[in-house]
């Protein structure tokens, strides 16, 4: 009886916190989609507005609806007006940018890293310490580097363009990927390449053939976790790029009136475009969520 | 770590000698080249932190030679160390906050049960928001009048709609806190949630036969096996937290005043907003420092902590 009672009090008790901590984890996204769709006089309404009364996708359309602002004139298209232009409603552009950054960065980063884990999990070809110090090109913020890269990168013309941003960003998701892929390498035993390689099958086959299909879920949750970091990084996008290259997260700041305050349903709407995605992938690599961000260290 | 060599015919050995040092070192020399190509950004780093720059000066190579003077101004300074401190104050109790949210609720999940995998995929969500997207959501929740106290004033007695969450100097900077244990309390959670689950059974249900109560069980076995993976959580969300950047600046760029400046964000401030390049390369030398002595110390524990997380791997392993 005493032991029954125990435990149905700590199921009423789990509940009970677990219901308390959705409720912090689920309002700020709940407030986030639902001011995406209310129109701007219950943006700031007291009391709060929770359920819009006039729910519509006016939102998203005033952010990814494809209305070009009129061009004033070819001939005075300095900086500064770009900058506006582009500030102005150039969600798309940004989407663009992020999405081929992110993913070059990442498919390049995944890549080099899964030869490099590959190498170190079967020859060793980096000692242990050397790749633990891999691990500093993550844990040094990236900002106290910032103003030479920056300098450096005006110097050299890489200021403001894609291949900038991405050569930093397959440095700083590197110790992820070879970390991340040399803890899927290492799980699978030798004794299958050696048994390919007395089967007649040379190096080359034995990787491509054996151990790339058994590897190929690990390196596509690689991926995608390390696509989650470039995708929502935003210091090094904001000092490094200006007008072209000018990726999602920072886009969501040029949506700040100058006196009348946030455009909070506009920038609602792009923070949802932004963040949807992200979650889906994290959702769909869950498992392999702990693997990415302990470096491999713990599994599951 | 599962090294080992493939056992070869004596003959090929050489051959085979050879062909890892050719794989060795073709895989690392875009490594290598990339190092070589991003050299001169530390050079530029050593060059502005000896010479006195700014952008509102002539072009940076005849910039005047001040020797260490911005080094011993940085030093020196109150704010910076006000900033380094306010740093070590975010990062450890953030972590903290982080660690006991995230640790309770694996604790309470890591046992199935009626929807487990629902409260696992709503508890990962703030860990795949973007940061910035949590600073522009936060500055639509916290402002006097704003949904949050509105909220609050449901169950909490008094005016709520007085509270000030960021204009306060001496409140921002623990709602700044708040926002990245919401963001990164899942990171703790999921770490814990596998560490639990991938303990041995055999020790825990010997302590149960032989008379342990719960709480005996959580402190003299769990606990101490689940060491390793503590620290890593601890030591990794750390120093994610030295280096968090886009929730404090997104939000109120360091304000109000500077009382939620920290170090990226004053570096920031002073190389982005005050344009002194070289007071900035100066005090990243110093940051860096710092950074380095924290890092190869987190680092040190980690290379010993990651070798009993394998052990420990090893036995669940053997186990099953």
């Amino acid at each position: 009886m005493n032991r029954v009672m125990k435990a149905r009090l700590f199921k009423i008790f789990r509940y009970a916190m677990l219901l308390i901590w959705s409720v912090i984890v689920a309002f700020p996204i709940f407030w986030i989609v639902s001011t995406s769709f209310k129109p701007d006089w219950e943006w700031h309404a007291w009391p709060p507005v929770y359920w819009s009364q006039e729910a519509s996708w006016a939102n998203y359309r005033a952010v990814w609806g494809r209305e070009e602002s009129p061009r004033t004139s070819t001939e005075a298209e300095t900086k500064t007006a770009r900058y506006e232009s582009h500030s102005a409603n150039k969600p798309w552009q940004a989407l663009w940018n992020s999405l081929y950054i992110a993913i070059t960065a990442t498919a390049l980063s995944v890549a080099f890293g899964a030869i490099l884990a590959y190498g170190v999990s079967r020859y060793r070809i980096l000692s242990e310490i050397r790749m633990f110090q891999l691990l500093v090109l993550r844990m040094i913020p990236p900002i106290v580097v910032a103003a030479p890269l920056t300098l450096y990168y005006s110097a050299i013309h890489l200021m403001d363009t894609a291949l900038g941003l991405i050569i930093v960003y397959f440095i700083t998701t590197l110790p992820y990927s070879v970390w991340m892929t040399k803890s899927f390498v290492d799980e699978v035993p030798v004794e299958i390449e050696q048994a390919a390689e007395i089967l007649g099958a040379t190096k080359w086959q034995a990787i491509r053939e054996v151990i790339f299909p058994l590897i190929r879920s690990g390196i596509v949750a690689t991926f995608l976790f390390i696509l989650i970091l470039t995708w929502s990084e935003y210091l090094l996008s904001l000092m490094l790029s200006k007008v072209d290259v000018v990726t999602l997260p920072v886009q969501l700041a040029k949506y700040e009136g100058s006196d009348e305050g946030r455009v909070y349903g506009h920038q609602a709407a792009l923070a949802v475009g932004i963040t949807l995605p992200l979650m889906v992938i994290g959702i769909f690599i869950r498992k392999h969520l702990v693997r990415g961000f302990t470096f491999g260290m713990v599994k599951r | 770590m599962a090294t080992a060599t493939i056992a070869q015919p004596k003959g090929r050995r050489s051959t085979r000698a050879r062909g890892v040092r050719i794989f060795k070192w073709s895989a690392l020399s875009p490594l290598i080249l990339l190092f070589l190509f991003l050299m001169p950004v530390f050079l530029l780093q050593i060059y502005f932190s000896l010479h006195s720059w700014t952008v509102y000066l002539s072009t940076w190579f005849d910039a005047e030679f001040v020797g260490l003077e911005l080094f011993q101004e940085v030093l020196t300074e109150g704010r910076f160390w006000r900033a380094m401190g306010r740093s070590l104050l975010f990062a450890g109790l953030s972590t903290l906050g982080c660690f006991i949210s995230g640790f309770i609720l694996a604790l309470l999940m890591y046992k199935p049960f009626r929807g487990q995998a629902f409260f696992y995929i709503l508890f990962i969500l703030p860990m795949l928001t973007v940061p910035v997207v949590i600073a522009y959501t936060a500055d639509m929740l916290l402002y006097e009048k704003g949904p949050i106290n509105g909220f609050l004033s449901y169950f909490l007695p008094g005016d709520l709609s007085k509270f000030t969450w960021l204009a306060n100097p001496d409140i921002a900077i623990f709602t700044i806190i708040l926002l990245e244990v919401w963001n990164w309390t899942p990171f703790v959670f999921i770490i814990m949630l596998a560490g639990l689950s991938s303990l041995p059974s055999e020790p825990v249900e010997a302590a149960r036969i032989l008379g342990a109560n719960r709480l005996q069980i959580f402190r003299e076995i769990q606990l101490p096996l689940l060491r390793p993976v503590i620290f890593l959580a601890l030591i990794l969300r750390f120093l994610e937290a030295m280096a968090e950047f886009p929730k404090t600046w997104g939000l109120i760029q360091g304000g109000p005043g500077t009382a939620t400046e920290t170090i990226p964000i004053y570096l920031y401030f002073t190389t982005w907003v005050s344009f002194d390049i070289s007071k900035g390369a100066a005090m990243s030398y110093v940051v860096m420092v710092i950074m380095i002595f924290i890092v190869l110390t987190a680092i040190y524990v980690l290379r010993r902590e990651k070798r009993a997380i394998d052990a420990l791997h090893e036995t669940s392993r053997t186990e099953a």
